[in-house]
């Protein structure tokens, strides 16, 4: 499968991010219903599912280089955003792997792995077409790369990865690569158990939805992967939404009017999967983050409307932990011509196969 | 007793001996002690004085003999002592700490670095509900925080004091509270005192 990859476009100065027209069709949207419904809508991460970026496990898209460079130059200026605890060293080295199989798998054009063994101290060579790299390296030495494993090979996908080691009926995000993240701090975060970084987050205590995700998330099997989306919105496509840099980004926040918001306010979904690794017994926790502008979403009817409706209907508690507070009255002005008030069918599909002009 | 439903922030407990500890050692920060309330540790922990030693931190702390006693001056001494302790710790020893947030977790941290495991520390909160503030910009820590928006010591942003704490760091979460219409600050209000 070859990829039309748009190595130049930013996600910061200039902002030249733009989806294609197949890009805005598959946008993994994430709101099946008209109202705001918080689930924790874990599902088995098999390849299918109502938007292609569903059909495999780690998802490449025409962002892929563009965005690899963007995240270098983030760590460039934060090297602490990526972090692993000492203990964590076995896990590097499952997620090396896992990640390089796949991916070799699934776009054999892009992407070659060629293995002497399967096992530690076997010669491995992992050959990156679109970032132009090959390298030699003994799996389970972490002299024979440029950098530690999980490093490496997590510089080289789109998405940030946290590894969570389980032990004490508990995980514990010991390990992170973040540098797209929705205004959390991995330098804060890093050590802490499944209950502690969700502190921040409203209403969901209450109910119990972290006791129950976390029993859940325990006894996730080798082999059987799950998913979740999770939404938020980000002001110009920007993929560094750190709480670090955001006297950088914050002022973005108060620049929206009715009349730019089509171009200037984006849906950020995170399509958030989960995976046992196999020698650490860790958790490898994958958060893809995909960006469409309000007018890219409005080009499929449908979701322009839904996202009217659900973004009238959120709690305020959640426009306020989402930091929607300043910019959603022009955001919904905005949308609102999109919606005529019509009966939208219930899921996520777009429902149509090509856009209209834009 | 500080009562919170912050869900990062772990729960303080009144300290009691763990008898299951062979060895005890309890530190306490002075200028949290009330009158009467080191009579009443020392009460506390009267089973387990054979093998208890108690480090007094800080200025006024009293007169009374809990086991072993030893002064310090203040938690650096307490941290250096940690750092250079010669004696092994094992798992038979059980460290007690009482104080203000910072100094519980300043403790609790040196413990860690020389072995001790959670389950070996037992954490009292008392005194003053200062924080210690994490500046997520700069990443320098500010000492003494009581105030809902406190100036960073490092780079002198306006941090909004976050309801979510770091075990690893001891410290508050502080965020640029203007970063989205600079100069528009909030009122300050003593929060912590």
């Amino acid at each position: 499968m070859s990829i039309a990859f748009k190595p130049e476009e930013t996600f910061r100065g200039d902002y030249s991010y733009r989806n294609s027209d197949a890009a805005v069709l598959r946008f993994p949207f994430p709101f099946p219903e008209d109202r705001y419904m918080y689930s924790v809508n874990i599902e088995p991460h098999v390849r299918s599912g109502p938007s292609d970026v569903f059909l495999r496990p780690f998802d490449v898209d025409e962002h892929y280089i563009a965005e690899c460079r963007d995240k270098a130059i983030t760590l460039e200026r934060d090297p602490g955003r990526c972090q692993v605890l000492p203990h964590m060293m076995m896990a590097q080295w499952d997620t090396l792997e896992l990640l390089m199989e796949n991916l070799s798998a699934d776009y054999p054009e892009q992407f070659s792995l060629i293995k002497e063994g399967d096992d530690f101290g076997s010669r491995w060579t992992w050959i990156n077409r679109p970032l132009g790299i090959e390298q030699s390296f003994i799996f389970g030495n972490a002299e024979t790369l440029p950098c530690e494993p999980f490093e490496y090979i997590t510089r080289q996908a789109q998405g940030d990865f946290a590894i969570c080691d389980q032990r004490d009926d508990n995980l514990f995000m010991d390990a992170g690569m973040v540098t797209s993240q929705a205004d959390w701090s991995l330098e804060f975060d890093v050590g802490m158990s499944f209950m502690e970084w969700h502190g921040p987050v409203p209403l969901a205590h209450q109910t119990g939805v972290f006791e129950r995700a976390l029993k859940y998330l325990l006894m996730l099997r080798l082999g059987q992967p799950v998913r979740r989306l999770n939404w938020t919105m980000s002001i110009n496509p920007r993929l560094d939404t750190s709480p670090e840099s955001y006297p950088e980004w914050g002022p973005d926040r108060a620049s929206v009017t009715p009349d730019n918001a089509g171009q200037k306010v984006h849906l950020r979904v995170e399509l958030q999967t989960l995976w046992r690794l196999p020698r650490s017994n860790a958790i490898l926790f994958p958060i893809r983050c995909y960006l469409a502008s309000l007018e890219d979403l409005a080009r499929v009817p449908k979701w322009g409307a839904r996202l009217h409706r659900v973004l009238s209907s959120l709690p305020p508690q959640l426009v306020e932990y989402k930091g929607l507070t300043r910019y959603l009255p022009a955001a919904l002005e905005w949308l609102a011509q999109h919606d005529d008030g019509r009966e939208l069918p219930v899921g996520t599909e777009p429902g149509i196969t090509t856009l209209g002009p834009r | 007793m500080l009562h919170s439903d912050i869900k990062s922030r772990p729960t303080y407990t009144q300290l009691e001996p763990d008898l299951s500890g062979s060895q005890h050692l309890l530190i306490v920060e002075g200028d949290t002690v009330l009158p009467g309330r080191l009579d009443s540790l020392a009460g506390t922990f009267a089973p387990v004085e054979e093998n208890l030693h108690t480090w007094l931190v800080g200025t006024q702390a009293g007169g009374l003999g809990l086991g072993k006693v030893w002064r310090l001056p203040g938690v650096a001494d307490v941290v250096d002592a940690f750092a250079c302790a010669t004696r092994g710790y094992g798992i038979g020893d059980r460290l007690y700490v009482q104080g203000t947030e910072p100094f519980l977790w300043s403790v609790a941290k040196a413990a860690a670095i020389i072995g001790f495991s959670a389950e070996q520390i037992h954490l009292h909160h008392a005194g003053s509900l200062r924080r210690r503030v994490w500046c997520t910009h700069c990443h320098t820590v500010t000492e003494d925080v009581t105030t809902s928006i406190a100036s960073c010591a490092g780079c002198h942003r306006h941090l909004l004091v976050r309801d979510h704490f770091s075990r690893r760091l001891g410290a508050f979460m502080g965020v640029m509270v203007d970063a989205e219409a600079p100069g528009e600050v909030p009122a300050v209000e003593e929060s912590f005192a």
